[in-house]
């Protein structure tokens, strides 16, 4: 097996997947909202807790899903902390890319993206 | 034996960083010289309109199309050649037969049974016909061991007196495969009408309509060594007779005028439009590779990798196998999961050492519903396969278990 560090599957991914930053819920988020991966039906729920100017303070998710979706999704909330809602809403794929050092075929590419996919459904 | 067979397969020969070792047989077979060569010696120097030129290129395309219903009347043993409809697929066989029924066979109220394991192909048209002409689908339940409860079964036919059972010959999840005889002389006694999905059995075991005696049958050619985009549906003479045309246009007809169009004879009346000749005729080198071989050997052949591959399967710790533990009444499909691993994981990762399998719901998802599971990672296995791929498979599943557990 590759053990570069472009690998999708490195140690560091798998790191994430079996211990995730930020997985949990929340009580009352200011933004949440639920995504599915209509490859295998796994669900996300992503919680936002954003201030009174705008900038994200705390983020939750929870669900279940492949190591892509948990590793990917405990890299990109750590982001999301500190941001403004503003930046989160022009927040595109590239972005999860770039914190996963790693590129994906297109048919694992929705495990990926599985929390920008929530992102996306709570702020638009 | 084997490697005479595998040397047919070029798509086997492929090398790349990895020696492909192709396990997903059930979603698509590939394809033998036989059936390559065929299909490219008809479009080279065959391909004319069938049914319709009067000049000598048509009438042998005409001749070849229509011998290949003779070879399929034969391979499943229908009566007689006109039972024999090509279609694009088992779905658009499946679709034919529910859209047929339900048109004016059927009435709101009536009872359709199916079975838990049944593929979407055979549920989703269903459920549109209920919900279209007010009938009930009642679902018959799976054993632990993923077998149809066939106690239950009597029970709801007793119960509701179904005008239709569908039941799928081998389940593409389980590999287990279904008493579809006994079934189809029960449901017969309630009256009811039985479809037969032989997409994951006609590849791998003889099947015979007349035997079965199911009043429907249809199964897939891409499936048993043959192109995509072509499938046969069986039915009983007098009831195709009876069921109305799924597609209207060209070739299905007897007379077209203002006022009405007067439908042509069986088989003529389910094939409208131009059909897919050149599949038809690689379908037809698709039965001949079987035949070669024979059925009742790949059987055989078959039941022993079975037996090879549950053993391997079985000694992997963390591994839960859906369906029959035994190589009895079962083809060379096996569905498992691997305790904290995603089937998306394990499948992605199999690929990078070359070996093709398939995670997901494999179009079965109430089947995984009634394991309270979502997804799960399917091998299956044909003629070509062979044990030294399955020691590969076990190999690399426990180092995938390795690196996930570390």
């Amino acid at each position: 097996m590759l053990d570069d560090n472009r690998d999708i599957y490195r140690e560091e991914i798998m790191e994430h997947y079996r211990h995730p930053q930020n997985f949990g819920t929340m009580k009352r988020p200011t933004f949440e909202a639920e995504a599915l991966n209509p490859l295998c039906g796994d669900k996300i729920l992503l919680q936002l807790k954003v201030n009174k100017k705008g900038v994200v303070e705390q983020v939750r998710f929870s669900g279940a899903g492949c190591a892509l979706s948990i590793a990917s999704s405990s890299q990109f909330t750590e982001w999301m902390v500190g941001k403004t809602v503003k930046k989160l809403k022009t927040t595109g794929p590239d972005q999860i890319q770039k914190l996963m050092r790693a590129k994906i075929g297109p048919a694992r590419l929705p495990c990926m993206l599985i929390s920008l996919y929530a992102l996306q459904k709570m702020l638009n | 034996m084997i490697s005479e067979i595998r040397n047919q397969f070029p798509i086997l020969k492929k090398r790349g960083a990895k020696p492909l070792a192709y396990l997903d047989n059930a979603a698509t077979t590939q394809k033998p010289l036989a059936v390559l060569e065929t299909i490219d010696e008809f479009y080279r120097t065959k391909n004319a309109p069938v049914h319709r030129g009067v000049y000598a290129l048509a009438e042998a395309a005409t001749a070849e199309y229509e011998s290949v219903r003779d070879h399929v009347q034969d391979f499943i043993n229908a009566k007689q050649r006109e039972e024999i409809i090509f279609t694009s697929g088992a779905t658009a066989g499946i679709n034919m037969v529910v859209s047929g029924l339900a048109a004016d066979y059927l009435h709101a109220g009536d009872h359709i049974l199916l079975s838990d394991m049944e593929h979407h192909a055979m549920i989703v048209p269903w459920q549109d016909a209920a919900r279209r002409k007010k009938l009930k689908i009642d679902f018959v339940p799976l054993t632990a061991e993923g077998r149809i409860n066939l106690g239950v079964y009597k029970k709801l036919l007793a119960k509701h007196k179904p005008k239709f059972v569908g039941v799928t010959h081998v389940s593409n999840v389980l590999g287990t495969e279904n008493p579809v005889r006994e079934m189809t002389a029960l449901a017969h006694k309630v009256g009811a009408l039985v479809l037969v999905d032989a997409a994951q059995s006609i590849a791998h075991m003889p099947v015979d309509v007349q035997k079965l005696n199911c009043d429907f049958l249809a199964f897939s050619g891409h499936k048993m060594y043959g192109p995509t985009g072509v499938g046969v549906l069986y039915g009983k003479y007098e009831l195709l007779e009876r069921l109305p045309p799924y597609i209207f246009g060209g070739h299905m007809i007897e007379q077209v005028t203002r006022a009405k169009t007067t439908y042509a004879p069986l088989p003529e009346k389910f094939e409208g439009g131009t059909p897919p000749v050149a599949e038809v005729i690689g379908l037809g080198a698709a039965i001949s590779f079987l035949q070669n071989i024979g059925l009742k050997n790949i059987k055989k052949e078959e039941s022993k990798l079975t037996a090879y591959a549950l053993r391997a399967l079985k000694n992997i710790s963390g591994l839960t196998l859906l369906g029959p533990a035994t190589a009895d009444a079962r083809a060379p499909i096996f569905s498992f999961t691997l305790k904290g691993i995603h089937p998306h994981d394990i499948a992605t990762l199999l690929d990078r050492e070359g070996i093709a399998v398939r995670a997901g719901h494999h179009c079965a998802q109430i089947l995984h519903e009634s394991f309270s599971l979502d997804a799960s990672v399917r091998v299956s296995l044909c003629v070509y396969n062979t044990p030294s791929e399955i020691d590969r498979l076990v190999r690399a599943l426990v180092t995938i278990q390795k690196r996930f557990y570390a």
